[in-house]
């Protein structure tokens, strides 16, 4: 397929001002992972096929309702990026017999939550790595199985309160570094995004977009429902993931590792903590200092590794 | 057989409710029953929650069609048919209504014969959605409307169910849910048991008969795109977020943008415009606007407004 970006971001006022996914979907107010899509979406447009592990996502499809313009396909947790393959070979094999043009070739995009992308998903998506497909990957993060009521993930941070981690000091473990994991594969392009951040966002997707291969996206997605804040609030802390440094926006390609938003002064973690029900026994009814400051050394320690990239 | 269903928007606690209601029925020496229903719940989208209590085994099972009591933490949720608040009501059934409106207007509106009972919790709450301990009270008033539950065995139930939360927090649910009891003592008796429902006694709901079809007529291939659309997500809505266009400064990519849902757009003369049918009232665009363009409104007063203009 012709590998191109119709568009450069420069600028805020460069974001698309139509929006190509359909409004009505059952997904939360505010919902922090439903504001990457549609941001990535406008700019991928139409010729997509979405392959969806079963999540919070899972809802966007429901019969007969759909928000996309084109196809989605529904997987279990463990295997969408093997769905991907199949319909990356099935578009191939058509286009090969002439029986599809080549202006409708399409795009496969996974997209699945964190549930499936740090954990259950893991050997497929390795696997699909490793085979080179030529797909684009999605993880909107919300560190917590969303969708069932935020228990626990691999990608829930230290000290979180989920429907399974109740005790006073919250989750006891800490966030898999997915990251690391998907870059070590020497895939096309790995980058962490987020849609407070949409300017970084849509510069990611017009690179990759130019690129062939796996191509793989992790969303840190504000979830008010399973992070327990006003879904006003969505833009705000994901600005601040940012700010403190507790979410790093950077993008891996060809072996190296670049940081595309290194916040200058970073915000203490109290400032994206504490607006966040799920750490709100942080700070009351006593205020937990060894537990923020292991957090805030966490954060530190990242930065000071990798104050040169 | 007590059969009682409770309505409101996710994040009220009508789950909650439900549990302090069937944990009080089980003190009491009630079999029961207590469920919310499961579903894609989200805030401010309707949900409901049900209890069955006997003092026999309860052999029913799923969603109560006939209810003896429905308690409407919400009154905004009536309108709404996905809500399906009025569904099975009778002259048997009591109606408990959280709403500023009387009975009497109630019942004229819904033109009823059931017996309508208001309770008028929040009136200076601006987001319906997060009504303070309305799950407490609900759960209080319909205790105190069957009669069979005393004060003791309620507020015990209550702060078992609460024993996750803060002291403080238990103590100020116990003291509301304490004074909403005693105010609905006076109709102490008048949710009535519902009869026993026997299999022969089954009315076949109002549905219309189709015949069998092959999956590919009864299920249809969809071809077009975006059917999302007809979904109305704008009735999840508790508040209200409205342009001031004289302050708007016109940088529509920004509302337009973060917007989760994409229900903004962008008019040709450059200014956003939110689309209500489908805008679920997250208020990110209040919260981000630069030049604070976009105040947030309670929904209902904003529909009041709607019906004053157009009358």
């Amino acid at each position: 397929m012709i590998k191109q970006s119709p568009v450069h971001f420069h600028r805020m006022k460069d974001m698309p001002s139509t929006h190509l996914l359909g409004t009505g979907t059952p997904m939360c107010a505010g919902c922090g992972g439903l504001e990457t899509l549609h941001t990535m979406y406008d700019i991928l447009g139409r010729k997509t096929v979405f392959v969806n592990a079963a999540g919070c996502m899972t809802l966007l499809s429901v019969y007969p309702f759909t928000p996309f313009h084109g196809g989605w396909l529904y997987t279990s947790m463990a295997s969408a990026p093997a769905g991907a393959q199949g319909v990356r070979d099935a578009v191939d094999i058509l286009l090969q017999k002439q029986k599809l043009p080549a202006e409708e070739d399409v795009e496969v995009v996974v997209v699945t939550g964190d549930g499936a992308a740090y954990g259950m998903g893991m050997s497929a998506t390795s696997g699909a790595m490793d085979r080179k497909l030529d797909f684009i990957y999605l993880c909107y993060d919300n560190e917590g199985y969303g969708n069932t009521g935020q228990q626990y993930s691999a990608a829930t941070p230290h000290a979180a309160l989920t429907s399974t981690s109740k005790g006073s000091h919250g989750y006891p473990g800490y966030k898999k570094d997915l990251f690391s994991i998907w870059a070590a594969h020497n895939p096309a392009y790995v980058a962490t995004v987020i849609a407070a951040e949409p300017l970084d966002l849509a510069k990611k997707i017009e690179k990759l977009q130019t690129m062939t291969g796996p191509r793989m996206l992790i969303s840190l997605a504000p979830c008010p429902t399973g992070w327990d804040y006003e879904p006003e609030l969505s833009v705000e802390i994901g600005r601040l993931a940012v700010q403190t440094g507790v979410w790093p926006l950077k993008e891996y390609v060809e072996g190296e590792v670049r940081h595309t938003k290194v916040p200058k002064q970073r915000k203490p973690v109290d400032d994206y903590l504490k607006l966040q029900g799920r750490f709100k026994h942080l700070f009351e009814p006593h205020c937990d200092e060894q537990a923020i400051a292991e957090i805030q050394a966490r954060v530190d320690s990242y930065w000071d590794k990798n104050a040169a990239k | 057989m007590f059969r009682i269903r409770f309505h409101g928007r996710g994040g009220q606690g009508m789950k909650t409710a439900s549990r302090i209601l069937g944990t009080a029925f089980f003190k009491t020496g009630y079999e029961v029953q207590d469920a919310p229903r499961y579903g894609a719940e989200r805030r401010g989208a309707p949900i409901f929650a049900y209890v069955r209590a006997d003092k026999s085994a309860i052999n029913e099972r799923g969603i109560i069609s006939h209810p003896d009591l429905v308690v409407i933490a919400d009154d905004t949720l009536v309108g709404m048919p996905a809500a399906g608040v009025t569904q099975g009501i009778d002259a048997h059934t009591l109606l408990l209504i959280n709403s500023h409106d009387s009975a009497s207007t109630w019942q004229q509106r819904l033109n009823t014969e059931a017996n309508v009972l208001t309770l008028s919790a929040g009136e200076d709450v601006a987001d319906r959605a997060t009504l303070p301990f309305i799950s407490s009270r609900c759960a209080a008033a319909a205790a105190a409307l069957t009669g069979v539950i005393t004060r003791e065995i309620f507020i015990e139930a209550l702060c078992e169910e609460l024993d996750h939360l803060r002291q403080d927090i238990i103590d100020q649910n116990r003291d509301i849910a304490l004074s909403e009891f005693d105010d609905m003592t006076v109709n102490a008796g008048l949710a009535k048991q519902g009869g026993l429902a026997t299999a022969s006694d089954y009315v076949k709901p109002d549905w219309i008969a189709l015949p069998f079809e092959s999956a590919q007529i009864s299920n249809l291939a969809i071809h077009a795109g975006v059917t999302s659309v007809k979904v109305r997500t704008g009735l999840w809505r508790t508040m209200r977020p409205v342009i001031n266009y004289p302050n708007c400064s016109g940088c529509a990519w920004i509302c337009s943008t973060y917007c989760p849902d994409g229900a903004i757009k962008v008019r040709t003369d450059g200014y956003p415009e939110i689309d209500y049918e489908h805008c679920k009232g997250c208020l990110v665009c209040v919260a981000q606007c630069p030049p604070h363009a976009i105040e947030s409104i309670p929904e209902h007063i904003a529909r009041d407004q709607e019906v004053g203009e157009t009358t």
